[in-house]
């Protein structure tokens, strides 16, 4: 599904050059479960916001689906993501003014998805997070762990291809945080590729491969299975 | 998708209650000063418009050349109206209207009527004048008929249907009768009356018919109907010829050419530079250049409410950058997003239009009031007029909310999604240029408001060279027991000395076609303005002679051969002296002798005109008004006693009365309305763009709590933080200042130049704006910076 080579990310600010990306290469299949790991400012965020296209590499490749996207621009991107990927973030990012079911239905609007069909697929996802019950809340009056059910569920409801979860239980005790592990470990069974960046072994052992990152290069990748 | 934003909208303002309520009532506020100003335009350029023919309609109006002077008259010669309707097949009709008073009585009811007009038959062919009663094409064609307002009709006849019944014109010999009612002529005609009177009536009421021959005597209005499809223009250069042909000779021997010109009917109230003409309240004018300042100031108005808006909205980007994030993750394409703000500030638009829409009507009677008429009598009368508003406010959401849904819109969701996002510095630099534009406006206004007080104090106070206190100004109308009232007068102990005249400093006068011997010995012929006074005038008013003597009864030849002028018309005349001009000859309407007197110049027009050339004659048939100058103390008495022997002496007219010099201010009228709008105006500006800082002031003051907090710890005084707060605003006031004093020197500057006498603007009008907008400004912000610095610090740092 995903393969990169020699991608290269580089930010630069009025004093310091930063490498955030320094000539990675790496593949992932369809249906894989891939845990990415490596200390603060190793680049695990900036990897994920170019596999997500929220971000273009300076250089190198980067082919989704047998097409190469690495230069596409703002709009090409926006129909690729919307249509294969969904987010899942450490900071739940609802929005605060929509309620729980506002904030699921938003990717089903940007993909114009008639207002039946949306009640009823928002429905269904709401049941599957079991979140059903808190429909009509607000993200504040929500636990941390409610309040990631939603951010997954919103991320599955236009049934993407990829899911991309940046510490996705960084916010969350252990128990709300396995919940989210449970609900990811479902998403891939039943056939979405996940990349989830964590600090957790805990959390990296429900994948099926650990690439470990330091300096925005791959150092060593386990196979679990 | 748009119930979606609507959703968003509402939620985020409801959540954000101050800020909404900031945003939303300088929306409101502006847009409502829009709309009234809005009404007060259009209602300025639709005077005359209720004529049907309006498009081809034409006043003529001419320009009089003599040796000495240029006329610009508006009032033209009886038969023009004949022969350019016989000559020219283009002009479809042709009507003359002149002014006149009339003493009217029915029975015991009898009022002096001001407003009456004289007209040709064909005058309801040519205009609409909104006609109730009678028989349209026939009313104005026989001698003493008369068209009644149903104003005047209920004054004469209460409820009974006038029509056919009789009412006594002074001078007439015959009962004149009602043959027409019309509702009131709409207050945006150019013209106004009562009574219209036919033309055809002149013979009973003058003994003599009008003087349709007589190419010089200028007395009428006449407006041309052209033929559909006629070009005015064609027509315009024909009439030279015209007058060739049929007045040529006269106008060489009395080396007085006239040039006619034909002026739109739309045209004529707002752009007429012939501006002698009839009496304020029979023909109105107004004047374009105020259309042009309050559009101005309305659209000024609108942006600095506009600028409010979108300083808020990018103010609390941080907050809607979260949103924006998010929603692209979610598949949100940039120009979606753009559509999403641009609504939600046209939701947020249309909730200030309804309370805009609320305000205007509260504030209607209020503003109909300050522009001195009825500029609407309702927003709601006119569908059409609220259609265009809720346009005018659709399209005030798309302008304000442009620029903020383009630079929310573009936020990357990589910056935003990451967690902390800091717009401290984005923007900000066209945040602080809008609020410097917002007070280089208002500054400008205040500014532009303190110059026409200003001036108004200085037209009200400026020695005129006359004594304007203490004179109460009678028309007798010219009754038969004039002067036994008069004589009677000097009975009264408060009653200081009275005189007569044919005019007063302010009031009317006429002019006269004259011969005056100049410098060079040469007769010199000219148009003067002339007053008939009687031999105390010039002593009563306090005139001062600059050279020669005043009119005496020592002298004999002084009632019918004797002239005074005054320095202007000296100078016309060419004499470097006053005391050149004594003993020198004129002829004038039928007398001829010699100057005996200058005077020095007085204001007797308003102090917008310069003074121009007066003579001055004794002509007691002329005499119809008195001047009466009383003591100061008891005047409530001595205006009783007055009117006493007025009821008896001549019971057959009404007592009126009016002191010189409130008739000499209600010339500045026009200007005191206007006065009174700029400074409304000025406040709603200033206070719309207060509300503005408040909101930014406030967001800012939001965005440090936590520096305010540290500083305090490490021993800050209150002062010194409300000073840091407060700097950066007050830094913006004062380039704002720097920007706004020439502007509103140069703007003011032109205004003034349509005053001929007017104050200098000098320094301190510009400190006063300054130290006005500064300490507004201040007193908005310390607010905020007050409430932050006293605030204890623990708890701001707590929350972080
Ligand atoms: N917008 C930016 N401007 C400048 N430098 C940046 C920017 N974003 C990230 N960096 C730098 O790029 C490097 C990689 O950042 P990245 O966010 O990918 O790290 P990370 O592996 O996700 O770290 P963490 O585990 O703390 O989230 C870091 O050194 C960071 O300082
Ligand atoms: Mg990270």
């Amino acid at each position: 599904m995903i393969n990169i080579s020699q991608l290269e990310k580089v930010y630069r600010t009025e004093e310091v050059e930063t490498v955030a990306l320094n000539k990675l290469t790496m593949d992932i299949k369809t249906g894989e479960f891939v845990a990415v790991m490596g200390p603060s400012g190793c680049g695990k965020s900036t990897l994920l916001n170019i596999l997500g296209m929220l971000d273009d590499p300076d250089d190198g490749s980067f082919i989704f689906n047998g097409i190469e996207v690495a230069h596409f621009n703002e709009r090409k991107r926006a129909d690729l993501r919307k249509n294969n990927i969904g987010f899942v973030f450490q900071s739940f990012n609802l929005i605060d003014e929509l309620t729980v079911f506002e904030n699921v239905e938003l990717p089903l609007i940007y993909t114009g998805v008639k207002t039946a069909d949306r009640k009823k697929r928002v429905e269904e996802v709401l049941d599957k997070v079991q979140i059903m019950h808190r429909r009509n809340h607000y993200p504040q009056q929500l636990s941390g762990g409610q309040q990631q059910r939603v951010a997954v569920a919103r991320a599955v409801v236009n049934h993407p291809k990829l899911i991309l979860a940046d510490e996705p239980t960084g916010n969350l005790d252990s128990s709300n945080g396995n919940e989210v592990m449970q609900l990811l470990t479902e998403l891939n069974e039943q056939g979405t590729t996940i990349v989830m960046v964590t600090h957790s072994e805990h959390d990296a052992r429900y994948s099926h491969r650990i690439i470990r990152m330091l300096d925005g290069q791959t150092v060593t990748e386990n196979i679990l299975i | 998708m748009f119930k979606n934003y609507f959703k968003i909208a509402v939620r985020n303002l409801l959540r954000h209650k101050a800020f909404s309520f900031v945003n939303i009532l300088g929306l409101a506020v502006g847009m409502a000063s829009c709309f009234l100003i809005f009404l007060y335009v259009s209602f300025e350029t639709s005077y005359d418009n209720f004529n049907k023919k309006a498009d081809r309609i034409y006043r003529i109006v001419s320009d009089i050349k003599t040796p000495s002077e240029v006329i610009h008259s508006g009032i033209t010669i009886a038969p023009l109206a004949i022969y350019l309707k016989k000559d020219f097949p283009e002009v479809e009709d042709a009507v003359r209207l002149a002014s006149d008073g009339f003493l009217v009585t029915k029975g015991d009811i009898k009022f002096q009527e001001k407003r009456t007009l004289l007209v040709d038959s064909t005058l309801l062919n040519v205009f609409d004048f909104p006609f109730v009663e009678g028989n349209k094409v026939t009313a104005l064609t026989e001698p003493m008929s008369i068209i009644l307002s149903q104003t005047a009709s209920k004054k004469y006849f209460g409820n009974e249907d006038p029509l056919g019944k009789h009412v006594l014109l002074t001078g007439a010999a015959i009962n004149a009768t009602i043959t027409g009612i019309m509702k009131d002529i709409p207050e945006n005609s150019q013209i106004h009356a009562d009574m219209l009177v036919s033309m055809s009536s002149a013979k009973q009421i003058y003994g003599q018919s009008t003087s349709d021959s007589e190419w010089t005597n200028h007395n009428f209005l006449t407006y041309l109907l052209l033929k559909p499809n006629a070009n005015a223009k064609r027509l315009e250069e024909k009439l030279p010829a015209f007058m060739q042909k049929y007045h040529g000779q006269q106008m060489r021997e009395l080396q007085m050419y006239e040039t006619l010109f034909l002026e739109p009917l739309r045209d004529v109230y707002l752009k007429s530079t012939h501006t002698e003409v009839f009496p304020a309240t029979i023909l109105t004018t107004g004047n374009i250049n105020n259309v042009y300042i309050f559009s101005i100031i309305g659209i000024f108005i609108l942006l600095i409410a506009c600028i409010n808006f979108i300083n808020l909205t990018t103010a609390r980007s941080a907050e809607r950058a979260k949103e924006v994030g998010i929603r692209k993750m979610a598949g949100a394409l940039r120009f979606q997003l753009t559509k999403q703000f641009i609504s939600e500030s046209i939701i947020i638009t249309l909730i200030a239009f309804i309370i805009a829409v609320v305000l205007s009507v509260l504030a209607l009677p209020w503003f109909n009031q300050l522009a001195g008429k009825t500029i609407s009598t309702g927003i709601f009368s006119n569908s059409l007029q609220i259609a265009e508003l809720f346009l005018l406010s659709i399209l005030i959401g798309i302008f304000a909310g442009f620029y903020p849904s383009l630079f929310l819109s573009s936020f990357k969701p990589v910056s935003v999604l990451k967690g902390r996002f800091s717009t401290s510095t984005k923007g900000l630099m066209l945040r602080k240029g809008l609020v410097v534009f917002q007070f280089v406006i208002s500054i400008a206004l205040i500014t532009g408001t303190i110059i026409v007080y200003t001036q108004m104090n200085y037209m009200r106070n400026k020695d005129l060279g006359f004594n304007k206190e203490q004179e109460i100004i009678i028309n007798t109308n010219f009754d038969k027991n004039k002067d036994a009232f008069r004589q009677s007068l000097s009975s009264i102990s408060g009653v200081l000395s009275s005189v007569y005249s044919s005019s007063v400093p302010g009031g009317d006068y006429t002019s006269a076609y004259s011969e005056m011997q100049n410098a060079k010995g040469e007769t010199q012929k000219t148009n003067l303005n002339l007053y008939f006074i009687n031999y105390d005038y010039i002593n009563q008013y306090q005139l001062k002679l600059t050279a020669g003597r005043s009119f005496s009864k020592d002298f004999a030849t002084d009632s019918t051969q004797a002239m005074i002028i005054n320095e202007s018309a000296a100078k016309m005349l060419g004499y470097t002296s006053a005391q050149q001009a004594v003993g020198r000859n004129f002829s004038q309407w039928g007398r001829q002798g010699k100057i005996i007197g200058v005077l020095k110049d007085f204001n007797y027009k308003s102090l917008q005109q310069q003074i121009e050339p007066l003579t001055m004659r004794i002509e007691p048939g002329a005499f119809g008004l008195i001047s009466i100058k009383v003591a100061a103390n008891n005047l409530p008495s001595t205006i009783k006693a007055i009117e006493n022997k007025w009821n008896t002496i001549v019971p057959n007219r009404p007592f009126e009365y009016n002191f010189l010099d409130d008739a000499f201010n209600q010339q500045y009228n026009a200007e005191n309305n206007f006065g009174n709008l700029f400074l409304n105006f000025a406040v709603l500006a200033i206070f719309i763009s207060c509300l503005g800082l408040l909101g930014l002031s406030s967001y800012s003051t939001i965005q440090r709590t936590k520096e305010i907090g540290v500083r305090k710890v490490l021993g800050a005084s209150v002062s010194s933080i409300v000073n840091l707060l407060s700097a950066d605003f007050l830094k913006l006031v004062l380039i704002a200042f720097v920007i706004a004093t020439p502007l509103a020197w140069f703007a003011m500057n032109k205004w003034l130049q349509d005053f001929a006498y007017r104050t200098h603007i000098s320094w301190w009008m510009f400190a006063l704006a300054a130290i006005a907008s500064l300490l507004i400004a201040f007193a908005t912000i310390s607010f905020q910076a007050i409430k932050a610095a006293i605030a204890n610090p623990v708890k701001s740092l707590r929350t972080e």
